[in-house]
């Protein structure tokens, strides 16, 4: 601006920059002679914080000011926390947008604005991806003030850092990048900090719109980033040299870098005796491998080597397939296909169709498929064990239903054989992967043995002394614990 | 894109195994009979010295690669014709692994099978592993690694009670002669450490322990020992006729009738091991290649080696072809040259190379001291030494 100006022009210059929106809401008050306009956007803007901190001690002051009124106004009347001063009119609006009061005061160069944004926020629950037996049940929530508030409930170091920034052309949601300075790897969070300065796009309305733009192979099948809607997830993955990106209005934080080992852990786990962790930890992995190949090596045994099963197991097989209109692999194929079907309809239906769906499509579906003498009841048991052996590990499921279609048709064209390669190459692609410095198949592949004390064992809290060596980190500061301790 | 030691040890391990655990004992069997275990105990144990042998040398050579440190020892074309041994040294094992691996296939897996279907996704997963480089495989290995002792371990102990120890005598009753015939002709079969002569710069020791590489190269010899003690005991004077050990072992279990259950699980994962050490192999000849023809990029090379697999696949239909180039002198000589003779001369070159220059320092450092007599002699570093 540099030069002084009349309020109500500025007024005017503001409403025309929002084009008249209708929600921009202004008032006139005479501040010791001096006219002063207050704007501010109606549903952003907490009426009683503004009455409080704007209006009230305005209207209400007695003393005449000395100094220029813009000044007073900032120093010794207006009581909110953040009171900051524009010199031009595009910063000013900026701060409007976000739910802060403009105050413009009449032959003055500056305009002051103040807090008084409106938060509404659903109150805190517990995340229904992330249930737990025991444990903090608290989950994040849309606003990145409250969210950065619950990791501060547990963080009370000065080495937590918060890094603020705004992206989207439209939306302009704030998005921040949060760490522990002394166990980062410096170089990731340039790295991150980088990738999201280049984004350009109109909007980021969730966390999941940064994903692909943080990804290091955005065209792949495998997640690459992780998240967590829980507090306590957040601070112990931060604690191992992870990075946090909150997005505002998203309850969803994403973490890196990312490695597979990450989704077969639990928040659970940590809560946990270690010996029914680890006994868990192995179903997990048994789990994962079942889901994804079992209805493949079902239709490569059926097809090509029904010799390698057991001659009473082969006997039962052969008994209830008798009959069967489809191939082996068509049967499984269309098995899977009502699966995803019915699981794809459950997922998106009001949920007090939920129970009566689920009775439709496992019993009366399921049951009439088989006595009709359309698939086999191993065809359907297959499927329903890998179905449900998805679910143990919930946050993978998409990508391993991919993959366990490919395995069935790798399965029926080329049998064992193809399904072994098959094994090979997911794992050898894996491999090959690194996100920010990370192995993806890490402390597995390459073996770290300081981290196989959290691998598929689980050891004590009091036993992991050092940090994991899979996630890159500050490692010239190693230990969890203070050297008097170890 | 550096792998560890434990990486490296975990695929001198396997290449230990890989090749010595299907047809090798069979076919030595012809020679040296039931002595056929020390012809291969023998053999292993110069080849584990001549692992630390490589290992001292990739130490002492860190940072390089091979064309540079043979081009510095023996000149461009000594390098050359040393690197077209490896290519043919590294031909005649992929060649040896691929076609292995298709009659296990079709003998374990399969009534009827085209070998079009099986080469084809096994070239499509060969050629992206060695795209993907060293590192993939290694870790490929690494993943795989316990669950193939486990196996070979279960079925070995499995028939451990059929294997009948009279088997083994009397011993050298025909003499030593055919003991060194056997170990002649089945040279080729052998020579697993000079794979590591291609990975020159590309270990990181950072992490070396000790006792990583002897314990992996012990743990070898005694897993195939256990196998061919299992082997001969339970075959006997037909052990010839028995071409693949693993299988046809799990097949004579006390405990199946049949081959079934969890021996096949086994049996597939050796089709695994098998797949992986065919990149690793195939990963060694195109480096072979890229060297010896001064290639830039990894495509080319690749592309060469995939279509030598294909066309490898395409004429040597039986058995016979493979086993005539395989068990010729020419491979044996082959395998001479690239396991045995040529880590030895790049030692020499290298400790000739080391003097030279140690002499040339000395040399600089007298004139030094010839203006300074001042300077502290013990403070200079003379090649890396105090």
């Amino acid at each position: 601006m540099g030069m002084l100006v009349d309020a109500v022009k500025t007024f005017n210059e503001i409403k025309t920059k929002l084009h008249d929106s209708s929600d921009l809401k202004s008032r006139q008050v005479q501040f010791f002679g001096t006219r002063i306009t207050i704007c501010y956007i109606a549903p952003i803007t907490d009426n009683n914080l503004l009455n409080d901190s704007v209006l009230f001690p305005m209207t209400s002051e007695q003393v005449k000011p000395k100094e220029k009124v813009v000044d007073y106004l900032k120093n010794s009347v207006m009581s909110s926390i953040e009171v900051t001063e524009h010199n031009t009119i595009d910063s000013a609006i900026q701060k409007l947008l976000t739910g802060q009061t403009l105050i413009l005061v009449n032959e003055s160069d500056k305009i002051l604005s103040c807090d008084t944004e409106k938060i509404t926020v659903r109150s805190i629950a517990e995340p229904p991806t992330s249930v737990v037996i025991k444990g903090p049940r608290e989950g994040f929530t849309e606003s990145i003030k409250y969210n950065l508030a619950l990791i501060r409930k547990r963080v009370k170091s000065e080495d937590f850092v918060v890094n603020m920034m705004e992206i989207g052309k439209l939306t302009k949601t704030q998005v921040a990048v949060v760490y522990f300075d002394s166990v980062v790897d410096k170089a990731v969070v340039k790295q991150i900090t980088k990738k999201l300065k280049a984004i350009n796009i109109d909007g980021v309305l969730d966390s999941h719109y940064l994903v692909s733009y943080l990804q290091e192979k955005p065209h792949s099948l495998f997640k690459q980033v992780g998240d967590t809607e829980k507090p306590d997830i957040l601070v112990a993955k931060m604690l191992e040299g992870r990075v946090g990106i909150i997005v505002d209005g998203s309850p969803i934080v994403l973490t890196l870098p990312f490695i597979l080992i990450e989704d077969l852990q639990n928040s659970d786990d940590y809560y946990s005796q270690p010996i029914r962790v680890t006994f868990v930890r192995i179903l997990r992995f048994v789990g994962v491998v079942l889901a994804v190949l079992l209805p493949g090596i079902y239709v490569a045994l059926e097809k090509y080597h029904y010799k390698i099963l057991p001659t009473e197991f082969l006997v039962t097989i052969m008994n209830t397939t008798q009959g069967i209109p489809f191939s082996p692999f068509l049967e499984i194929l269309f098995v899977v296909l009502l699966f995803e079907i019915l699981y794809e309809a459950n997922l998106r239906m009001p949920q007090y169709f939920g129970m009566a769906m689920s009775i439709v499509g496992a019993l009366i579906l399921g049951e009439t498929a088989v006595n009709a003498g359309l698939v086999s009841p191993p065809a359907v048991m297959i499927v329903a064990l890998s179905g449900i052996t998805f679910y143990i590990i919930p946050s993978e499921a998409a990508q391993f239903s991919i993959l366990r279609l490919i395995a069935i048709v790798i399965g029926a064209c080329l049998g064992l054989y193809g399904v072994l390669l098959f094994c090979v190459f997911v794992l050898s692609y894996l491999s090959s992967f690194d996100s920010y410095k990370s192995a993806y198949l890490a402390p597995a592949s390459p073996y770290i043995e300081n981290d196989q004390k959290d691998f598929y064992i689980r050891k004590t809290i009091s036993e992991m002394k050092k940090r994991p060596k899979s996630i890159a980190n500050n490692h010239k500061n190693m230990n969890r614990r203070g050297k008097n301790e170890d | 894109m550096k792998i560890n030691y434990k990486q490296l040890s975990v695929l001198v391990f396997m290449s230990f195994i890989s090749l010595k655990l299907l047809a090798l004992p069979s076919l030595l069997y012809v020679d040296s009979e039931n002595m056929s275990w020390l012809v291969a105990l023998v053999l292993m144990i110069v080849d584990a010295i001549y692992v630390f042998l490589i290992l001292d040398l990739m130490k002492k050579c860190d940072e390089k690669n091979i064309l540079e440190f043979m081009n510095k020892c023996l000149g461009p074309v000594l390098t050359r014709v040393f690197l077209l041994v490896y290519i043919i040294k590294y031909a005649l094992v992929v060649a040896n692994i691929s076609k292995g691996l298709e009659f296990f296939v079709v003998e374990n897996f399969y009534n009827e099978f085209n070998w079009l279907v099986f080469i084809l996704p096994l070239m499509a997963l060969i050629g992206f592993m060695t795209y993907k480089g060293i590192r993939n495989i290694a870790r490929v290995s690494e993943m795989i690694n316990l669950a193939i002792v486990i196996g070979c371990l279960y079925i070995a102990f499995q028939s451990f009670s059929s294997a009948d120890p009279t088997a083994y005598i009397p011993m050298f009753k025909d003499g030593v002669t055919p003991l060194l015939k056997s170990g002649f002709n089945h040279l080729s079969w052998f020579g697993s450490a000079s794979f590591m002569m291609l990975l020159f710069g590309k270990v990181d020791f950072s992490s070396e322990k000790k006792w990583t590489m002897i314990r992996y190269l012990i743990f070898a010899i005694v897993l195939v020992q256990i196998m061919y003690y299992v082997f001969y005991g339970i075959f006997d004077n037909i052990s010839a006729t028995h071409n693949f050990c693993l299988s046809d072992i799990s097949q004579f279990s006390s405990q199946e009738s049949s081959i079934n259950e969890l021996s096949w699980l086994i049996v597939a994962l050796w089709v695994v091991a098998q797949a992986v050490q065919l990149a690793l192999y195939s990963y060694c000849m195109m480096q072979a290649i890229k060297f010896t023809f001064n290639i830039k990029n990894n495509s080319v090379p690749i592309i060469i080696v995939m279509a030598y697999i294909l066309i490898w696949s395409l004429v040597g239909e039986n058995t016979i072809g493979l086993e005539r180039l395989f068990f010729t002198p020419f491979a044996s000589i082959i395998t001479i040259l690239a396991q045995y003779v040529i880590p030895i001369v790049l030692y020499i070159g290298y400790i000739m190379q080391n003097r030279k220059r140690n002499a040339g320092m000395k040399k600089e450092i007298k004139s030094v001291i010839k203006l300074n007599p001042s300077v502290n002699v013990n403070r200079i570093k003379i090649g890396g030494e105090k």
